[in-house]
């Protein structure tokens, strides 16, 4: 009798213990790694983590871990993490890194969002961007405008009147140029690709033609690099910029060091407090065509297929985008949000910069999958390739564009035929 | 007639040797074995980190050996293995020589060459970078105190290998310096007692003694410098990312590029093993060099 009551003892107590684990099994919060990208200045992390922190709070049953990537090898970063299979549950990325990671079979689409949130909050462009194969591979949140910014103090000090064409802007370097000073500066980096990006797309061109061939050797995208090749030429770009990253180059125009930058639209917040005012957008320029246009990049955050809570992760990105305010009111991020609804925000209508950036330059600017337009996964490859990089450094240089040219093309063809 | 595993394994110890040994070798064969025989197979292969291709024999290899930018890297490498083993050992033994000789302050100078190989190779690479970067660095600062225009060393493709050898020379020679420090220390003094009795001078000393006696040592810390030289990644990179215009991309930049930028690991692989390949083959030619007396 006393085993029999022994026996029932221990399988209570059993059965306590395995629905005490249970209980604890269920009350455990879902974990999910959210990896952002470093999007510029340092209070943009504490306003993401904050923002991360204010989920993690109103979530109980979810946690939230915020991981800030450095740019440096991004790469290499997320390919050996999906590939070791560590890869988060959701991040920011390049700006092609969805489409290309989902051609991999990496990302899963996040068409639900998309529909739920509504095709019509977001800005014109915005989810073009996003949408390959019929599915749409990162929801965007922010749009970067590549734009020229010129130094007020450097031209007024020269009588110099702020360029609208690309034969007063070559004038005006030249004018500037001497004494340390210089008309452009720009990086060797990946960054400085974007004085191409940028020019050839303001001249109707671009690296590809409208059927999606590689077209860095088309007549406008030529007439782009001569333009550039001619600055060199007139001793109007730092020698530096082959060897500078982009900071350097950033660094040396707020230093006074040069009239003209193709950075964001608002590099002057970043900048020194009494630098800011001596900085302006310079006006859409007209190339010999009479065209105008601008590059721009659509960040997108992607949703992982290694994510073992999909359900959780959906839910924090729609939360995500639809709160991600402070991420420019607090966090003094430069892109402008691809949402309408924070768009119309007071932050950005107050802000000159972002309005006239958003108002001038935001119809007017293409990705660099111009003149094809969308997206398709080799643009990944494209976006920070030796190549051009080479290509960018080569033309500072002063090397004979027939010379550095060809190898480019060939590149960009060998991309394309993957 | 017993056969040669017969003999071994009726060795006395056997057993226990095999024992013994069995944790070094799994070791060995868990951290060197089996990455460099899926380097090897991935070589073999197409495809990338995220999505692994089929088997493609040599194709890899026969691609890269047609590419103008591996020959690009290999001169590079070449000649930047050369610069720094001919530049560390001209420098290191100078200095060795005149540490043995006693200078004045001797101890606070050992440790003053010796802070260039302390300091870790980031701090070193970057502080060099805001040394000549741009006309307003330090550098330039001098030569037009001087008189001189601005040199942009980082512009410039001859002038940026220059400085990644000039650099990398300055990080690496306090480790031949001291290493033939300790060797010169160990020349036995009555060589050189007989040398003087014959009549030899200081220069006949240094030809006929010092040489020969630390011939051997001098082999191995050439070769060692070789296989660091031909493997650094962190002095190009940082400095100049293999710029400008690829001047100073050697072959493990090479290798990183392909695997990490076009995310093309067969083309990585195969990059890395021919490396390997040329440095077992120098390796192999020193140290016949080495044994012969």
């Amino acid at each position: 009798m006393s085993n029999l009551r022994a026996y029932f003892v221990k399988l209570t107590l059993a059965g306590v213990i395995f629905g005490e684990s249970v209980a604890a099994a269920n009350a455990a919060p879902v974990t999910l790694n959210f990896w952002d990208m470093q999007w510029g200045v340092s209070e943009y992390a504490v306003a993401a983590q904050k923002l991360v922190d204010r989920y993690n709070q109103e979530h109980p049953n979810v946690h939230v871990v915020y991981r800030s990537v450095p740019w440096a090898n991004w790469f290499s970063t997320f390919t050996t993490a999906v590939a070791s299979g560590s890869a988060p549950d959701i991040s920011t990325g390049a700006g092609f890194q969805a489409v290309y990671f989902f051609s991999q079979d990496a990302v899963v689409p996040v068409d639900d969002v998309v529909k739920e949130i509504g095709e019509d909050a977001f800005v014109p462009g915005a989810l073009e961007a996003c949408r390959y194969q019929g599915h749409y591979v990162g929801l965007p949140w922010a749009v970067d405008i590549r734009l020229f910014l010129y130094r007020k103090d450097i031209l007024e000090a020269k009588g110099q009147k702020v360029p609208t064409t690309w034969d007063e802007f070559r004038a005006v370097c030249k004018a500037v140029s001497g004494n340390g000073v210089y008309g452009y500066v720009s990086s060797g980096d990946s960054s400085g690709v974007h004085t191409l990006f940028v020019t050839a797309i303001n001249n109707g061109g671009g690296l590809f033609t409208k059927d999606g061939k590689p077209a860095l050797t088309s007549d406008r995208t030529m007439e782009a690099l001569h333009f550039l090749a001619d600055l060199a030429k007139d001793g109007s770009v730092n020698p530096a910029s082959v060897g500078y990253q982009n900071f350097d180059a950033v660094a040396s125009f707020f230093q006074g060091k040069a009239a003209f930058l193709i950075e964001g639209s608002n590099l002057p917040a970043q900048a020194p407090a009494d630098v800011r005012e001596k900085i302006g957008i310079l006006p859409p320029m007209k190339s010999p065509h009479g065209d105008i246009g601008t590059n721009e990049w659509i960040n997108n955050i992607m949703v992982y297929k290694q994510t073992t809570h999909p359900k959780e992760t959906f839910a924090f990105l729609k939360w995500w985008a639809e709160n991600e305010k402070p991420l420019w009111t607090e966090g003094n991020f430069a892109s402008f949000p691809a949402r309408k609804a924070i768009l119309q925000d007071a932050y950005f209508q107050n802000n000159p910069n972002y309005k006239y950036a958003i108002e001038v330059f935001a119809p007017i600017a293409k990705t660099i999958a111009a003149q094809k337009g969308g997206t398709f996964p080799e643009l990944n490859e494209v976006d920070g390739d030796a190549a051009f990089s080479t290509l960018i450094q080569q033309l500072w240089q002063g090397k004979p564009l027939s010379q550095i040219v060809p190898p480019a093309q060939a590149r960009l063809e060998e991309i394309m035929s993957h | 007639m017993k056969g040669f595993g017969t003999t071994v394994f009726a060795k006395p110890g056997f057993t226990t040797a095999v024992i013994l040994l069995s944790p070094s070798l799994l070791l060995v064969a868990a951290v060197i074995a089996y990455p460099m025989a899926l380097g090897l197979k991935y070589s073999l292969s197409s495809g990338s980190l995220l999505r692994p291709g089929g088997f493609i024999g040599l194709a890899n290899y026969i691609k890269l050996l047609q590419s103008p930018g591996f020959y690009n890297s290999l001169q590079f490498s070449v000649g930047f293995a050369i610069a720094n083993i001919a530049g560390c050992y001209t420098l290191g033994l100078g200095i060795a020589l005149l540490m043995q000789k006693g200078v004045p302050g001797q101890g606070v100078f050992r440790v003053l060459f010796l802070l260039p190989w302390i300091v870790p190779s980031l701090v070193a690479v970057v502080s060099w970078r805001w040394l000549v970067g741009d006309e307003a660095a330090f550098v330039n600062r001098i030569i037009k105190a001087f008189g001189g225009s601005p040199i942009f060393f980082l512009s410039t493709s001859g002038w940026a290998v220059l400085i990644v050898i000039l650099i990398k020379i300055w990080r690496s020679f306090p480790f031949m310096m001291l290493s033939l420090l300790a060797s010169l220390q160990s020349i036995d003094r009555t060589l050189y007692e007989a040398a003087a009795i014959d009549g030899a001078t200081p220069r006949q000393m240094f030809r006929y003694v010092t040489l020969p006696q630390i011939r051997n040592i001098s082999i191995v810390l050439c070769l060692m410098m070789m296989i660091w030289s031909v493997n650094d990644f962190d002095t190009p990179w940082l400095l100049a990312k293999g710029g400008p215009a690829n001047a100073t991309q050697n072959l493990v930049i090479l290798a990183y590029r392909y695997t990490f930028d076009r995310n093309d690991v067969g083309m990585g692989a195969a990059t890395s093993f021919v490396t390997l390949f040329g440095l077992m083959v120098l390796v192999f030619f020193l140290l016949r060099l080495q044994r012969r007396k």
